[in-house]
């Protein structure tokens, strides 16, 4: 199948899903209070562009979404690449690895809401929490996979010490396994946006969860599509960062 | 003439509790000398030229190397079996990354990367990536990178080991004729006695458990076809399989 095909294929399958989801709702088979139909969207998109909420929350989730994610992301991958970089820091953090682990971001939720209130600072936190653990496993494994050889090869060349072994050898190599990390943490991350913000903080989320109370359900469909829009083109900028700095890879 | 190295009761071994693998070895190397050292393998002689390097701790003995004190080089460029280019450099900053951290500035530096990929032949390819080199090409760029920073001794462990034949017998060539042109005191560690007598001035054959060495002969000008066969006797007298 080329390439040609496989998108024609792609777009057919979607024009088809939309055409079905607008037939269910105009036949009546379902009442449009429960499933909205597709053409409602762009007519509502344009009322809340013309009332400013559209803007508003995006830019509050994209506010909370970014400092949550470097935050988080930073955090997790120097703690991730110290852990595998020292055998006694290993040991040290990995009882407290284990017992925090297994505990999801949002149910931190309750706390959140107790240290920082019902603000933007909370929502950066259960962020920063989630992206943490994704960076950290990855830049873990990464940097300890990095080619014994090449360190070998750094220390025959002077370049032994920790500041050059780190910058020069250690991180290029683990280079690739903590973008994968980076990935993974942004589309995490805008689940725990939107998770967050259902409990009020003010965002995509919140305003979903405002017009679900009025059972206003194609505004809830039009933020369902703006957060899949907003991943969509987050992950096609990352990747294109990506391509570039990885331009030595075959 | 002075040793540049100087190895005096060097023993090796792996673990505390292994017996050595290598026991009371002395060795000086003169300046400006090619000495290949062969022997089976498993004998150490990767880790004899490890420890030369200090990447490898010596159970007992001392070793010197008698580089001059000059600030912009290091004392010893080690080529690998395998080329062991960083991947996310071009050829040009592999070439450069011994002399960083040296008091050398980045013109000079570049200067000098030129210069050595000159020697090896490769100056059109300082712009690549090493994947799209090919493997004879990439062990050159090793060469280069350990001429590079200009170094007393040049430590070489079975660098054409991995190459195919033909390839294999070009970079023979090249490495003779760059020893003629830098007079770099060189220690290349080989299983390949022909190799070893085609390049070396001096062949040291390391052979026993503990290893010692087995023959020491003058190459200058060659050896005669019965130590050749003396020393793949050896060789082959230690080889497992």
């Amino acid at each position: 199948m080329s390439k040609r095909t496989a998108a024609l294929l792609s777009a057919a399958g979607v024009i088809v899903f939309l055409l079905a989801w607008e037939g269910l709702g105009r036949s009546g088979i379902v009442p449009q209070r429960l499933l909205p139909s597709p053409s409602a969207v762009p007519a509502t998109f344009i009322a809340e562009i013309k009332n400013g909420q559209w803007q508003a929350m995006v830019l509050a989730s994209l506010s909370h979404y970014l400092s949550g994610l470097a935050l988080g992301s930073f955090l997790g991958i120097a703690v991730g690449t110290a852990a595998a970089l020292w055998p006694r820091f290993n040991a040290f953090q990995a009882g407290i690895v284990r017992m925090l682990r297994p505990i999801p971001a949002i149910a931190w939720i309750p706390f959140a809401i107790i240290w920082f209130g019902v603000s933007e600072a909370s929502a950066a936190f259960l962020i920063a929490l989630t992206v943490f653990w994704i960076n950290y496993f990855a830049a873990y494994a990464a940097v300890a996979s990095v080619d014994k050889d090449l360190i070998e090869l750094g220390h025959a060349f002077g370049q032994g010490a920790l500041i050059p072994r780190l910058f020069k050898i250690i991180l290029p190599g683990a280079l690739p396994g903590i973008f994968a990390g980076l990935r993974a943490g942004l589309g995490q991350g805008w689940m725990t946006v939107v998770a967050a913000e259902l409990f009020g903080i003010p965002g995509v989320g919140m305003r979903m969860m405002e017009a679900s109370g009025l059972l206003a359900t194609h505004i809830v469909v039009l933020y369902m599509i703006t957060i899949a829009v907003l991943y969509g083109i987050s992950d096609f900028l990352f990747v294109r960062v990506q391509s570039r700095v990885l331009a030595w890879q075959r | 003439m002075a040793a540049v190295i100087a190895l005096k009761g060097v023993s090796i071994g792996y673990g505390a509790d292994a017996p050595p693998v290598l026991a009371g070895l002395d060795l000086e190397v003169e300046r400006g000398s090619f000495v290949a050292i062969v022997g089976p393998s498993g004998v150490g002689k990767s880790t004899l030229l490890r420890v030369v390097a200090g990447l490898h701790r010596q159970r007992a003995g001392t070793v010197v190397l008698n580089a001059s004190e000059r600030p912009q080089h290091r004392p010893f460029g080690l080529v690998f079996q395998d080329p062991r280019l960083l991947p996310w450099r071009r050829v040009e900053r592999n070439v450069q990354l011994g002399l960083e951290g040296l008091p050398v500035g980045r013109a000079e530096r570049q200067e000098r990367a030129r210069t050595a990929l000159k020697l090896v032949r490769l100056e059109e390819y300082g712009t690549r990536w090493p994947y799209e080199l090919s493997g004879g090409q990439r062990q050159r760029v090793g060469i280069a990178r350990a001429l590079a920073v200009d170094p007393d001794i040049l430590l070489m462990d079975e660098p054409f080991g991995a190459l195919d034949a033909i390839t294999r017998r070009g970079l023979q060539d090249e490495l003779k004729r760059i020893h003629r042109e830098t007079g770099k005191t060189t220690l290349f560690v080989t299983h390949d006695i022909e190799e070893a007598v085609f390049l070396a001035d001096r062949v040291l054959l390391l052979s026993g458990t503990p290893a010692r060495v087995a023959q020491d002969l003058d190459t200058r000008n060659g050896t005669s076809a019965e130590n050749v066969e003396r020393i793949r006797a050896g060789l082959a007298g230690d080889y497992e399989i």
